[in-house]
């Protein structure tokens, strides 16, 4: 079976194209034949994890101007985990917007756009070596482009999606440089650990450095994390495919894929943790100030990739994978649940329309508290519990200040789904007439979910199972805590206290009366760090006054300096 | 002192005047000429460390520096020419126009 995976990327390209070419003719059921290649991508993969083994795909020589420029292709059990994650959120999402896009006059284009991000998804999984990753890399980054900037008419969404392409762009281009510098024969990404590959320029700490670059601009980590929040422009099952559950979490994917040259640069490691728990905390801080409901959400993925790429910086990369696996799980539930409301509420997405908004739609209500608890960490009832403390408890034994950061995080995580939840689905109802119920519309949404909710309840228990199966592409890795442990339970109970308290606060009825009070205080921040930028570049543009000989005196004076240091130096 | 020494004393020498000539001049084409001399005490120094050192191709390097500087005069003249017909004022700084 994993001969067959390794050819994955195929499977939806039969889909795309009658699609395109618009079968079936009839528009009402423009999409249908899309269905069959995620479903059959998750029956492959499951089998081929079940059955276990590897396989792998080369053509020599076929990109002859890089280093290593031959096509390969493996599959192994990592692959299939990543692929079986992607066939199962891929197959729910499409159903699920065989109702949401029901109305949409460009349905076929959607899903012709889905198809080819599920092609280069796959392709980036299946990647043997830097240049056939770079082409799944740069893949997604275009659907994901496409597909943000969906509703071409609409205003921003065409930024938006310029956005994603510019902060990929910055990944692609360190992924670029990675292909170009890895000597010949340094193998493929698996091994990109041996000598041979440390030996380029550089050595190991250039080429883990560079590989973060990428994946941080693909999970939106640290200052690269700006074009998540504006790609909600996007239609809302795409926020939950691409970016809550797949594409997003292709970074810790190459990170996991590639930690035994993580190891070999120990600095990296600790920038990458550092990284992911200040991006954590900061977009646990900012989703709780957000005034539009799918934002508010966004900043939280944000805040959990933060969580996963702190497992793997501490030397746990088991446990950021882990957490990929049941978040994908828990956070498309929370996105398409969150659909189901502002699809009934006409694509109003604002917090202060959707107020109370959420009590009519029964699957939303429960998919999205069941997505809350597995997102704060319940213990034993949902999955996020198993692999957010496996995270925390990993940082704490190696990185104590990290863990404890980590841990306290938890009350943030609390908060800000707490708010999220309370506002929508708790509150009173603002306005009940800005309801409209479309059964033959909301009948795939609902039932599509139902499987996300079995998802976040029980993969957790998975955990032991997958680590087993993964120590032959992963090696030998860290054992994970039993649940339920004391830094699980303290964990949670951080969690619920700010669920509840962010629930009493948005319910009291002066919170309805200005919904938009807090909404722009973490802006105000921002502002800030902007007006400082401004203030810096006005006084130093003065330097640049036109007058010729002050320049020339600028570089003599520079040259100088330069020579007496080196002289001083030696 | 050596004759390696005299050259070497030449090429600072003439680097001084140079970068001297640049810091002090206001005329675009004096300023050009100064730089000129730099170039030459520079191009002087890669032929006396190609004979010290008994290279030959670092020799060539030379020849490549005067080409360098040839087509770097032909477009320095020029922009001094447009800019003497545009402004009238043959002064660098007074043709400042950028408000940083």
């Amino acid at each position: 079976m994993m001969g067959l995976l390794a050819w994955a990327w195929v499977f939806t390209l039969p889909g795309l194209v009658l699609t395109a070419l618009g079968v079936p003719r009839d528009r009402r059921y423009a999409g249908y034949a899309s269905l069959a290649g995620p479903v059959v991508l998750l029956v492959v993969a499951v089998v081929a994890l079940l059955g276990g083994g590897s396989s792998s795909v080369a053509f020599e020589n076929w990109l002859p101007f890089l280093p290593d420029g031959a096509y390969r292709a493996l599959a192994d059990e990592l692959s299939a985990l990543m692929l079986a994650i992607l066939g199962f959120v891929a197959a729910v999402v499409y159903v699920y917007s065989l109702g949401y896009m029901a109305d949409d006059p460009g349905k076929r284009r959607f899903f012709v756009y889905l198809d080819l991000f599920v092609a280069s998804m796959a392709l980036l999984v299946l990647a043997g070596n830097l240049a056939v990753l770079l082409i799944g890399w740069t893949g997604v980054g275009i659907s994901s482009f496409l597909l943000i900037s969906f509703w071409r008419d609409r205003p921003g969404t065409l930024s938006a999606g310029l956005q994603a392409l510019a902060a990929n762009a910055v990944g692609d281009g360190a992924l670029l440089l990675a292909a170009s510098i890895v000597p010949t024969g340094c193998g493929p990404l698996v091994t990109l650990s041996t000598q041979q590959c440390a030996a380029g320029p550089g050595g190991a700490e250039l080429l883990a450095l560079l590989l973060f670059i990428a994946a941080a601009a693909k999970s939106a980590q640290g200052p690269l994390y700006f074009w998540l929040p504006n790609a909600m422009a996007g239609p809302t099952p795409i926020s939950a495919l691409i970016h809550a559950a797949t594409m997003v979490a292709a970074g810790v994917y190459v990170l996991v894929r590639t930690h035994a040259l993580l190891e070999l640069a120990p600095q990296v490691s600790l920038a990458i943790a550092i990284i992911g728990t200040a991006t954590a905390i900061a977009a646990s801080l900012a989703s709780v100030f957000q005034a539009n409901f799918k934002k508010g959400i966004a900043y939280s993925t944000i805040a959990q990739l933060g969580y996963m790429f702190a497992g793997v910086g501490v030397g746990a990369p088991f446990t950021g994978l882990f957490h990929l696996f049941t978040h994908a799980s828990f956070k498309a539930l929370l996105f398409l649940a969150a659909g189901i409301v502002i699809h009934g509420a006409g694509g109003r997405e604002s917090l202060a329309e959707l107020r109370g908004l959420g009590r009519f739609f029964a699957f939303s209500l429960w998919g999205f508290l069941i997505g809350s608890l597995a997102l704060i960490g319940t213990p034993l009832v949902t999955a996020g519990s198993f692999s957010k403390d496996a995270i925390i408890d990993a940082a704490l034994a190696n990185q104590p200040v990290i863990g404890w950061i980590l841990l306290l995080g938890v009350t943030m995580t609390g908060l800000y789904i707490g708010r999220l939840f309370g506002i929508v689905y708790l509150a009173p109802a603002a306005d009940q007439h800005a309801v409209h119920h479309d059964p033959s519309a909301e009948r795939p949404m609902n039932w599509s979910i139902v499987p996300l909710m079995l998802g976040s309840i029980v993969l957790g228990y998975l955990g032991n199972w997958l680590r087993t199966v993964l120590s032959g592409p992963l090696g030998p890795m860290e054992p994970l805590p039993p649940v339920p442990n004391l830094t699980g339970g303290l964990a949670f109970t951080l969690g619920a206290l700010g669920f509840v308290v962010a629930v009493w606060y948005v319910r009291r009825p002066e919170y309805a009366a200005a919904p938009g009070e807090t909404s722009y205080r973490a802006d105000a921040w921002v502002r800030a760090i902007a007006d400082a930028g401004y203030a810096a570049s006005a006084s130093l543009s003065r330097i640049q006054s036109g007058v010729l000989t002050r320049y020339v005196f600028g570089s003599v004076v520079a040259v100088a300096a330069i020579l007496l240091i080196r002289v001083s130096l030696r | 002192m050596s004759s390696e020494g005299l050259v070497l004393a030449t090429a600072v020498g003439l680097f001084a005047i140079g970068s001297v000539g640049a810091l002090l001049h206001r005329h675009p084409v004096a300023m050009l000429m100064s730089i000129e001399v730099m170039l030459n005490a520079a191009n002087l120094l890669i032929v006396l460390g190609a004979r010290v050192r008994g290279l030959a191709d670092a020799e060539s390097a030379a020849l490549i520096v005067l080409v360098l500087a040839a087509a770097e005069a032909v477009i320095g003249l020029g922009l001094a020419l447009a800019l003497f017909r545009r402004k009238l004022v043959p002064d660098i700084d007074e043709a400042a126009e950028v408000r940083g």
